[in-house]
């Protein structure tokens, strides 16, 4: 094929756009690598030296072994994958529902579910602080795990509506003809074969509950129960800059693991949902 | 093993009216095909019958009892579905099997059950594959399995074959045929195929616009139908629609001024007097060069291989007569045509119902009279 020198300028253009944007992302990343591979000599002379001349990566060591930074990572894994699994076993009824009956209001509900996605946590905080202290469940694990799963709904329940749809409804049919009951059918049926979409609805609340700050900042006070996002944070503020390497290599450990997740599972969720998309 | 009674079933989508109030009754072990163009109901009747849409009205019974009130899976009927409608992941074996989870039978008996079935359907060498590694032929088999192994009182078939090929489609038609004699039930069977129901059924109810236009064996559907609308819409290609005069008196039927003897032995009715529409088959129009008949002109032909088409045009109206292969007419050429008015239907021409239909089940022996 002919490319015109339009196309091929604009091109360019695209590309250039595109590395400066990765610049913006990458920076406070490679930053933070250039830290935690310093000594604590080094970190004094700033941006000055950004390539260490004698990296190291006693940094990473120390915050591996370290008690506290292990606790928190588990207090991660364990919030992020509870309320992964809640938002999706809430969210999988309520897309059954829209994918399958209809009724008064389905589309305003629909829309209304996904406006609840475009208000502010920031806006809610002080209120859901109350409600949840009224409940009594602040400074707990299971509260914040509820909070999470709140969070999550709206836009599991958009993901799972679209696995849903692409199952055909004869096979309610067909199941209601083998006797199955709705909830028989739901489960025996729709849910095993909606399961490329629930893994990967699973999977983005998953990667987004790493990544949440706001709750577990509001909802726990106690150390032994910050995940690491909160953690970093806290050291951050508290430290000194004697500690700046650790932090650095602290960060980039809490990242991998949503990271990992992302690059390994990435090409798969695509092919799941691709999977679906091609009729056979 | 039950008859099957529709009774005044209406189904109303909103305010749209898809079903008007039908009635039907099969009864114990017959094959009927309801057979329509899309949109006209035949669809959401057989899921009313299986009990997969509620009726706005009216009942359905099997046996004389209503199971209105039952569930789908309470009716005991089978469903084989358009685009199949196999569990995909399950395999071909648990799929069969899946319909029989709520009999009471051992695992051991289940098993053996479902081998039964794959022994009749001939397909015992597939039952660990999944659907997706199965041809759309194999694919059917395994929907029929499913649907033959609960020993169902009513059997729903909705356009089972109409996402298979031309070759495909012929033998399941007559392995389906060859299914119902071997395990004869009560069957109900959808389908815009007209191949289909007249290949298939004991019975055809054509329907149309949510309304049955005609009840009837295959040749009487084809032979003598009742109104204008399954005239034309059963056969390929469809009836010969002619407007014609009937003078009773003089025993004589013209058309455009052509007149034809009127066959002996049709009724002697006043209200057959005046203007009617004459329906004739294409098999019932001879072509010659010369001699008596209706003029017309050669518009286009198709060879088929086994006959030839003849499409014509007689005073703007179009007809077709069905000729042996060999005949070859150029475009615009003169022909003469003869009917078979022994074949003939009459109908009203306001009505557009039938006002005399031959007996399909009398040879025809006279050839075309000419006055």
């Amino acid at each position: 094929m002919v490319r015109s020198r339009g196309e091929r300028l604009s091109d360019i253009a695209v590309y250039l756009a595109m590395a400066l944007l990765a610049l913006v992302f990458l920076l406070p990343i490679l930053w933070l690598l250039s830290l935690a591979l310093r000594t604590q000599a080094e970190v004094f002379l700033g941006a000055a030296r950004f390539i260490p001349e004698a990296p190291t990566l006693d940094n990473f060591a120390s915050v591996l072994r370290d008690g506290g930074f292990q606790s928190y990572i588990w207090n991660t894994v364990k919030l992020s994958a509870l309320g992964a699994a809640g938002a999706v076993g809430f969210a999988a009824p309520a897309a059954y529902a829209f994918s399958r009956f209809s009724f008064r209001g389905k589309g305003a509900m629909m829309l209304g579910i996904l406006s609840v996605q475009m208000v502010s946590g920031l806006v809610i905080l002080i209120p859901l602080y109350r409600m949840l202290d009224r409940l009594g469940l602040l400074e707990s694990h299971f509260g914040t795990t509820l909070l999470y799963i709140a969070a999550g709904v709206p836009v599991t329940i958009w993901l799972l509506k679209i696995a849903f749809d692409t199952i055909p409804q004869s096979l309610d049919d067909a199941a209601a003809i083998d006797g199955l009951s709705r909830l028989e059918s739901f489960l025996l049926i729709t849910l095993p074969l909606a399961a490329p979409g629930l893994i990967s609805a699973f999977i983005l609340n998953l990667i987004l509950n790493w990544s949440q700050f706001l709750i577990p900042f509001i909802m726990l006070s106690a150390d032994e129960k910050w995940p690491i996002s909160v953690a970093i944070f806290r050291f951050a503020g508290a430290s000194s800059a004697a500690t700046t390497q650790l932090l650095a290599a602290a960060c980039l450990l809490a990242i991998l693991p949503a990271l990992a997740v992302f690059v390994i599972l990435q090409r798969w969720i695509l092919a799941a949902l691709m999977a679906g998309a091609v009729k056979d | 093993m039950a008859s099957l009674e529709i009774k005044r079933i209406a189904k109303t989508f909103g305010a749209q009216s898809v079903l008007p109030g039908i009635s039907l009754e099969v009864p114990d072990k017959e094959f009927v095909v309801i057979l329509g163009p899309s949109g006209c109901g035949k669809s959401t009747l057989l899921r009313i019958v299986a009990g997969l849409e509620i009726a706005s009205a009216g009942s359905v019974s099997f046996g004389g009892a209503p199971v209105d009130h039952l569930s789908p899976g309470q009716r005991n009927v089978a469903m084989v579905f358009q685009n199949y409608a196999l569990y995909p992941h399950l395999s071909v074996a648990a799929n069969i099997g899946f319909g029989l989870r709520r009999a009471t039978l051992s695992r051991k008996e289940k098993r053996a059950a479902v081998q039964e079935i794959a022994r009749l359907l001939e397909i015992e060498s597939l039952l660990d594959r999944r659907p997706s590694e199965l041809s759309g032929g194999q694919r059917q088999r395994v929907a029929m399995g499913r649907a033959i192994i609960r020993k169902p009182a009513v059997f729903l078939f909705d356009e089972p074959l109409s996402n298979l090929d031309a070759r495909l489609r012929l033998q399941m038609r007559a392995e389906i045929r060859a299914l119902h004699r071997k395990l004869p039930t009560t069957t109900l069977y959808v389908t815009h195929d007209q191949v289909e129901a007249m290949t298939m059924a004991d019975r055809v109810v054509v329907m149309r616009e949510g309304r049955i236009e005609q009840i009837g064996t295959p040749d009487e559907i084809y032979c003598a139908p009742q109104s204008i609308f399954v005239a034309q819409f059963i056969g390929m290609p469809a009836m010969n629609i002619v407007s014609a005069r009937l003078d009773r008196s003089n025993s004589a039927l013209t058309i455009a001024g052509e007149r034809f003897a009127m066959p002996e032995f049709w009724p002697d009715e006043k209200a057959l007097d005046g203007e009617v529409t004459l329906g004739l088959r294409p098999e019932h129009l001879s072509l010659s060069r010369t001699g008596a008949g209706l003029r017309a002109n050669v518009d286009q032909i198709e060879p088929m291989g086994s006959e030839t088409l003849v499409y014509l045009y007689h005073h703007g109206t179009r007809l077709c007569a069905r000729t042996p292969p060999e005949t070859r007419l150029a475009s615009g050429s003169e022909v003469k045509l003869g009917l078979n008015l022994n074949r003939a239907v009459l109908f009203d021409p306001v009505t557009q119902k039938a006002l005399y239909r031959p007996n399909p089940y009398e040879s025809t022996t006279g050839e075309t009279q000419w006055k």
